[in-house]
């Protein structure tokens, strides 16, 4: 198990100094100037001159890159320059409303996903495979931010039943904050849910087909059972890995969905720094999503090398 | 003599009932949400030129002269000014009834901590570049000396661009992005949350202008009715409108036609006009060729249908206009509408052919602004017309204004002005002071500038400023295609709303 965790550290740590070196890499890519952004078209050059000064940007790129990897080794990750805030001060702000709309989002694809893939693999080439088969492709092929303004228009707009954006802190309000996130949640989890739902029947189908699953049916115990106490926990390996995946698709869909319903999330603060060229903001927050993920794959990982040992073993 | 007793009587009746019930329709309370489509970068006024701040400070904030309804620069925190002579010296008394938010008097220790925090760290320098000196001549007096005579200083000290907002001396005393929002205005600062919102209350310890009969610009009487008045940051048109419609926020502050006709028939919401907005300019880059050939900017100023420009770019909701002011501003003119909107493709041709155009694509730039790749289109459809080949490029405005302010890599580029017409002729005329637009420095607009700014005679300023006119369309320093207005929308609620540069949440009120 040791050696296991070492060499996921290790990848890991490879993967960050290669994100960093992409982050930083933006810089050169992308077009457009954070100076020019951020002043009006009737800037003076004297004036873009002095903020690109002020920012650094007049360095050269080897001064720029070394300035960026001391900073970041000494966990500053830079100063915004718009916010008026350090990088990491904004990331913070902005992580507990994330998460917790990832977290949701994640509950909602979990639940639906593997409750939908169970119905397929019981009820294999019948009806009810078939229209959960259908809706999970469909899930799959639907853009979020237009499902976001559909859930907006019916359930906000409509029926007036939920917000139809903005975002209550937990602590001030938990009953604002869920009724807040309810939308935006089912967003974000719905276009996983297909895909979830395509996994969990693939895995319990062939779970099912098992010696020891046939066994437990031949005892005459009764179906619910033998689906939920025999075959569900064997099934769920592979589908944990998929959560895994998953867990890092939410990350990236919730720039979309944040934008979408107004949520103060991270996502919406890397669409904000793109647009503004607040390259501080765009390549820290890139690579504090690329350790948030890569720690969700390591949990994910080591959870799979606990339920099945040959995983830790190979 | 008696019917007329009787008439007066019954009309002066009617206005009392009149004026007493919409007494009674003005009640205090109310929270209003506007959904607006960015953040602001910053609260500290004086930092940021930013639209999204203007539509917040201009709330919580004040200056020593602010604009009337027709922009015209009136007392707003001073009481008026006394200018000597030789227009160097300018004496401000400040009014003595005013009061912080944070319960400090206002005096003026604080005008000048603000003047002089504006000249370190404002975001338009050039609005207080000509002053020399700030003193306190007395405890609410303030004496404003220039370096030279600057006919549009009063212009400048109301400006509402990056507004030279008055604070306290101690937040004054603090470096950009580290004050305190503190202001004097009829609303004070609550919270702000990144990426979310900004919450204001109303000041209940407001002193309006006394001078003041109700509200007028950016000045006047301001009466705040409403409790709070939140700005929610919406970037989506899409779910700002549904924001609305489903009643989260009570004011959109910009809304797309189509979205404009749809609630406009609805009895639930009011859509208002805020008519002018801005100006549709289309730049050349002259600094290169062909568009440093007088002939060639002349054809292509000749070819151009700007009233078809106008109406797909800005459907509904435009006016053609050839002046570089808006109607109504005293300097508006119509000189130079001989050239303008002519779409003359027979002229056009003989221009271009006397021009060092000889083919070749050149290349047009606009940010991904819907009406801006309209405008950008529609030229290369017309200039085809004529034998001028026009390559597009489009990206977001970081990336544009990036190429656009340099010399090279593009010929034409649109976008719209819109502070600058409604801050006045010396703002129209500094884009191409220097030749900072069009990348080539142009002596005639340099000489007329720089006589405009010096000269203090009104008749003589209005000449210099149509010479300015004339200038642009005899030398075709640049287009403009018209006037482009915005729709916003309120739910029908809200009463006595009248549309402005910002949203002003003061002389208004929430119906239950």
């Amino acid at each position: 198990m040791g050696h296991f965790l070492i060499r996921r550290l290790a990848g890991a740590f490879l993967v960050l100094v290669l994100v960093s070196l992409m982050s930083f890499a933006l810089i050169w890519l992308v077009p457009g100037d954070p100076a020019a952004a951020f002043l009006d078209a009737s800037a003076t050059p004297d004036q873009v001159a002095k903020l690109r000064s002020a920012l650094g940007l007049d360095l050269s790129l080897p001064q720029q890159m070394l300035g960026w990897y001391g900073r970041i080794l000494s966990g500053d990750l830079g100063q915004s320059i718009l916010l008026n805030r350090s990088v990491t001060a904004a990331l913070i702000e902005r992580l507990p409303v994330t998460l917790s709309l990832a977290a949701l989002a994640l509950a909602f694809a979990v639940f639906f996903g593997v409750a939908a893939g169970i119905i397929a693999a019981v009820n294999h080439n019948r009806w009810p495979d078939q229209a959960v088969m259908t809706t999970a492709l469909l899930g799959l092929s639907v853009p979020d931010f237009w499902l976001g303004l559909v859930m907006v228009l019916v359930f906000a707009v409509s029926l007036g039943w939920l917000p139809s954006g903005g975002f209550t802190p937990f602590l001030q309000s938990p009953s604002e904050w869920l009724r807040g996130m309810v939308l935006p949640a089912l967003t974000l989890g719905l276009v996983q849910v297909g895909f979830i739902a395509r996994m969990a029947r693939a895995s319990m189908l062939d779970t099912l087909s098992q010696d020891y699953v046939r066994t437990a049916d031949a005892k005459g115990l009764a179906k619910l059972h033998v689906v939920l106490r025999h075959a569900l926990p064997n099934a769920m390996i592979p589908i944990l890995t998929v959560i895994g995946i998953v867990s890092g698709a939410l990350l990236g869909g919730a720039v979309i969905v944040e934008q979408v319903f107004s949520i103060p999330g991270i996502g919406r603060l890397i669409v904000g720094a793109i647009a503004s060229r607040d390259f501080p903001v765009l390549q820290g927050g890139l690579l504090f999503l690329a350790v948030v993920y890569l720690a969700i794959n390591l949990v994910v990982d080591i959870l799979y090398a606990v339920v099945d040992p040959r995983v830790r073993l190979a | 003599m008696a019917k007329h007793i009787i008439f007066g009587a019954a009309l002066a009746a009617a206005l009392m009932l009149g004026g007493a019930q919409n007494a009674l329709a003005q009640r205090k309370g109310g929270d209003v949400v506007i959904g607006i489509s960015q953040a602001p970068p910053s609260l500290d006024a004086q930092i940021t030129s930013a639209q999204a701040s203007r539509n917040v400070t201009l709330h919580i904030f004040e200056t020593l002269y602010a604009r009337d309804e027709n922009a015209k620069p009136v007392p707003e925190l001073a009481e008026g000014v006394t200018i000597s002579p030789d227009g160097k010296t300018y004496v401000f008394p400040i009014r003595k009834d005013v009061t912080f938010h944070n319960g400090k008097k206002l005096d003026a220790a604080d005008v000048v901590a603000s003047l002089e925090r504006y000249r370190k760290v404002g975001a338009s320098p050039a609005l207080v570049a000509a002053i020399d000196t700030i003193k306190a001549s007395g405890e609410h007096e303030v004496t404003v000396t220039l370096k030279q005579a600057q006919s549009t200083f009063l212009d400048n000290l109301s400006s509402p661009r990056a507004p030279i907002a008055i604070y306290p001396a101690s937040e004054a005393a603090k470096e950009a992005g580290k004050i305190e929002v503190i202001g004097t205005g009829p609303y004070k600062f609550v919270e702000y949350r990144p990426d979310s919102h900004v919450k204001l209350t109303r000041y209940d310890g407001y002193a309006p202008n006394p001078k003041g009969t109700g509200r007028d610009g950016f000045a006047g009487k301001k009466e705040a009715f409403l409790d709070t008045v939140t700005f929610r940051f919406m970037p989506e048109g899409g779910a700002r409108s549904a924001a609305l419609e489903a009643g989260q926020i009570q004011f959109n502050e910009t809304v797309d036609g189509p979205t404009a006709k749809r609630l406009g028939t609805d009895n639930r919401f009011t859509i208002h006009k805020v008519m002018p907005f801005g100006l549709q300019v289309i730049k050349f880059n002259q600094a290169q060729a062909p568009a440093n050939d007088v002939n060639f900017r002349l054809a292509v100023q000749a070819a151009l249908d700007m009233e078809e420009i106008m109406a797909i770019s800005y459907a509904d909701i435009y006016q053609m206009d050839p002046s570089w002011l808006y109607p109504g501003a005293a300097f508006h003119s119509m000189v130079g509408s001989d050239k303008y909107n002519k779409s003359d493709i027979k002229l056009a041709k003989e221009l271009l052919a006397k021009s060092s155009y000889k083919g070749g694509k050149i290349t047009f730039i606009t940010d991904n602004l819907r009406p801006n790749v309209d405008t950008a289109t529609l030229v290369q459809q017309k200039l085809k017309e004529i034998g001028v080949e026009v390559d597009i490029t489009v990206a977001d405005w970081p990336t544009v204004s990036k190429i656009g302010f340099t010399p090279t890599g593009w010929t034409f580029w649109t976008h719209g002005f819109g502070i600058e017409p409604y801050e006045g002729p010396g703002s129209v005329m500094a884009p191409w002071v220097n030749g900072l637009s069009q990348q080539a420095k142009d002596p005639e607009i340099d000489r007329i500038a720089a006589a405009f700014n010096a000269e203090m005679d009104e008749t003589k300023r209005k000449a210099l400023f149509d010479a300015f006119q004339k200038h642009m369309y005899d030398a075709a320093v640049a287009m403009k295609a018209g006037n482009y207005g915005i729709f916003q929308a309120s739910t029908a609620k809200l009463k006595n709303f009248k549309p402005y540069r910002i949203p002003r949440m003061w002389g208004v009120w929430l119906e239950p």
